[in-house]
């Protein structure tokens, strides 16, 4: 039997996102997260940028679009300044994790109570594609075109669980994903726990979410999902890597 | 008559002083002194002050409390601040006041640490991507200084823009007295992001870029026509006109009372906004000077640009500019006097 | 308008002497400034300052033509002994300026072995002060007692008034030195 699920009000407009994305699915839960906590009128959405800039018209709730990379620093001066209010910085794996990973490092490094969703799509979807940071070995991109070469490039980087394993005052991380109705489920969850955590001044919280990129890796949506679910979950493990000291 | 203090930390206090509350930066010589005096300071009135992981990430940290409403301030030196354009020209472009104080170290790239006006067309132009300006003040004292950074960030709120306090080694490491005005208390600014969404917030897509880059054009020109600033000296007869901003303002301020003195029908123009130009200082010149010089603490010259472009739409645009430049140092008033001496004799050649 | 150059090794109180002499004239009503030699020179161990007061203000605060030049090690003598004005004074440091100090005829040199004297006094750390006071003698700008109390106040607002008993000996034992 289907349900009909309210669309949260903050999402008053539509989203266009490419079929099959998982972005759109991030951004509803956190505005329903946002809402059940009755958060609306006192959130701050921070923006870097990627394909998830598309969002930002469609929140209705304060937001600001930050630079490439930056959004960990503007959200620290957010929060600074507004010391009671839910800040969330919504950032990609290029913008987080490459361009912005001293940013991102040092917001966490300081502790800082903010959360930080990062959508990891195995890629820079926006500029058409190319490798990024969290790109899988063997995985062909439009800068990897023979497969990523690991010898060269690297190996793809684990954020949560080097926040997890560097910062011990770290609140709150966990890795989810959007591919099935029970990890959606999961990830709301996650989602609620780090709001709850940033609510109770316990601290930085990051959740990194897989998110399939069907535009992109030149799969169908399902192909997509089904990539995350049997290929990128063994390598990037789904679940939380510090859970919250009080609940 | 107040203590001497050190010009670093003047500057400091004034910022607080002016209302700042919040503060984010990047250790560099010869500015550091700023943020460790702020280190102590500002928690004391209960403000922020954040030790950022770089000069980038600083302006950034700043972008988000301009944004809260917050009156906020930076500080670095040269290289630093060029670090800091990514961060300038957002802010430039979301219309977010700051003021950010340059305390010049000489030099390209990384630069050196000894004191220098070498930074004077990168911070007048913008210096990020995009088509905006900064207000720059110059001050030649620490009295001054004190003065432009209230003035500074009373520009920046009303402009919606940045304010770059653009001042030189060797002013931020010296010492004199100066006095304080009272603290001010500054409400955060009307309309500001506080989480209640209670003004519509435009996304970047949906701006109308067209009309505003028409807006910040008219916002310019009107900023051009009303908020000038200089001091000047003998306009009305001089036969040569120094130009010098900063330290090197101060210096020739003493070299031309010193060569009146002599007899020397010689004038002065202190630039204090470097941008806006001021232009009207230039037309109050008597329309016989014989030429300019730009006594600068650089070795190229970069004012020198600024002075014959507005000679050239003034009824002096046949009149030659020289220029004395003295890198690495506050030029001595003997240098300034001999080379104005040079000068008259026909001994140096225009640069325009 | 007195112009004078205080020279030394790091770790002498070269720049404190400065600050203190720049002081002394704040407290008279006189305009003052300090400037350290800054930058790349300053590693290396060799440090100067600056001071500049008068009745008008000072315009170039940096170095222009020192009146008074205080050299508290060779190089420092041998630096600046040149750039010292006409009719100039140059005071020394003799226990340590060992250098051939005879080089200008339009200069006095006025040599005070302050090193020796502060051991003897017991405030090994106070040469620096006893050449204050022999600054403020020179420049003729300051009584003893304006010098003593405009430093003691100094010190005082800097939460460093336990030397003062010691600064104050120094300070007189430099002002009454006869050469």
């Amino acid at each position: 039997m289907a349900i009909a699920k309210k669309v949260p009000e903050m999402l008053s407009k539509q989203i266009s996102f490419c079929p099959g994305c998982g972005h759109g699915v991030v951004v509803r839960l956190l505005a329903e997260c946002v809402e059940e906590l009755k958060m609306e009128k006192n959130v701050i959405f921070n923006v870097g940028v990627g394909c998830y800039s598309l969002a930002t018209p469609s929140i209705e709730a304060d937001k600001f679009d930050t630079l490439h990379g930056r959004a960990s620093a503007v959200a620290t001066g957010f929060k600074r300044c507004n010391p009671d209010t839910l800040v969330i910085s919504y950032q990609g794996d290029g913008d987080a994790y490459s361009i912005g990973v001293g940013e991102s490092f040092s917001a966490a490094y300081r502790n800082e109570n903010i959360t930080v969703i990062t959508v990891n799509n195995t890629n820079y979807g926006m500029t058409g594609g190319q490798m990024s940071a969290t790109t899988m070995p063997g995985q062909k991109t439009t800068t990897s075109p023979h497969g990523r070469d690991c010898n060269t490039t690297g190996m793809p980087i684990k954020f949560p669980e080097m926040v997890a394993a560097t910062f011990p005052n770290a609140a709150y991380v966990a890795r989810g994903s959007v591919t099935t109705p029970k990890y959606v489920n999961q990830l709301k969850k996650y989602i609620l726990n780090a709001f709850k955590a940033q609510l109770n001044n316990e601290g930085y919280s990051l959740i990194e979410v897989l998110s399939p990129c069907p535009t992109n890796w030149k799969m169908t949506p399902l192909q997509s999902l089904e990539r995350i679910n049997k290929e990128l979950v063994d390598y990037y493990p789904l679940g939380e890597f510090k859970t919250r000291k009080e609940k | 008559m107040e203590d001497m203090i050190k010009g670093n930390h003047a500057f400091a206090e004034a910022a607080i002083r002016a209302g700042a509350t919040f503060y984010a930066g990047y250790p560099i010589t010869p500015s550091s002194e700023i943020m460790e005096y702020l280190s102590v300071r500002l928690p004391e009135i209960g403000g922020v002050f954040i030790q950022a992981e770089s000069e980038g990430a600083s302006m950034n940290i700043l972008t988000g409390a301009s944004a809260s409403g917050v009156r906020c301030f930076t500080a670095s030196s040269s290289v630093g601040m060029t670090l800091k354009q990514e961060g300038i020209s957002h802010m430039a472009d979301s219309y977010l006041p700051f003021l950010a104080i340059n305390v010049v170290r000489y030099g390209t790239g990384l630069g050196t640490l000894d004191t220098g006006q070498s930074d004077y067309l990168r911070d007048t132009r913008g210096g990020g991507s995009g088509d905006y300006r900064t207000f720059v003040l110059s001050p030649y004292s620490l009295q001054e200084a004190v003065e432009l950074i209230d003035r500074g960030f009373e520009l920046a709120d009303k402009y919606g823009m940045g304010t770059i306090l653009h001042t030189e080694a060797a002013l931020g490491q010296m010492m004199e007295p100066c006095t304080f005005p009272e603290m001010k208390k500054v409400e955060r600014r009307h309309g500001s992001i506080d989480g209640t969404y209670s003004f519509e917030r435009i996304s970047p897509l949906y701006r109308d870029r067209l009309k505003e880059a028409i807006d910040e054009k008219a916002k310019y020109d009107s900023i051009k026509e009303n908020e000038q600033m200089w001091a000047e000296e003998s306009l009305e007869d001089a036969e040569y006109v120094i130009v010098a901003y900063g330290l090197a303002g101060r210096s020739a301020t003493g070299a031309v009372k010193q060569l009146r003195a002599e007899g020397h029908k010689v004038g002065l123009i202190r630039p204090i906004t470097l941008w806006p130009f001021p232009e009207k200082a230039f037309a109050k010149v008597n329309k016989d000077v014989k030429g300019f010089i730009s006594v600068e603490e650089n070795a190229t010259g970069q004012m020198v640009e600024d002075i014959a472009l507005t000679l050239k739409k003034s009824d002096k645009s046949s009149k030659p500019v020289y220029m004395f430049v003295d890198a690495f140092g506050v030029p001595t008033m003997k240098k300034i006097k001999a080379n104005f001496i040079r000068v008259k004799n026909g001994e140096i050649k225009e640069v325009y | 308008m007195k112009e004078i150059l205080f020279a030394g090794l790091g770790g002498q109180g070269i720049l404190t002497s400065g600050l203190v002499i720049s002081q002394i004239a704040v407290s008279k009503d006189l305009n003052a400034t300090w400037i350290p030699q800054y930058g790349a020179a300053m590693r290396g161990g060799t440090a100067n300052c600056t001071v500049k007061f008068g009745n008008e203000m000072v315009y170039n605060p940096a170095q222009e033509e020192p009146d008074i030049l205080l050299a508290m090690n060779n190089p420092s003598f041998q630096k600046f002994v040149g750039m010292v004005a006409p009719g100039g004074t140059v005071v020394i440091d003799s226990s340590l300026v060992t250098c051939d100090t005879n080089v200008r005829e339009d200069i006095t040199v006025i040599g005070v072995p302050s090193s020796e004297m502060a051991i003897e006094m017991g405030h090994a750390k106070g040469a620096n002060i006893i050449m204050v006071g022999v600054i403020a003698n020179v420049s003729g700008d300051i009584t003893e007692e304006e010098g003593i109390s405009g430093m003691n106040e100094m010190f005082r607002k800097k939460g460093k008034s336990k030397f003062e008993e010691m600064n104050t000996k120094a300070f007189k034992l430099g002002y009454n030195f006869k050469k």
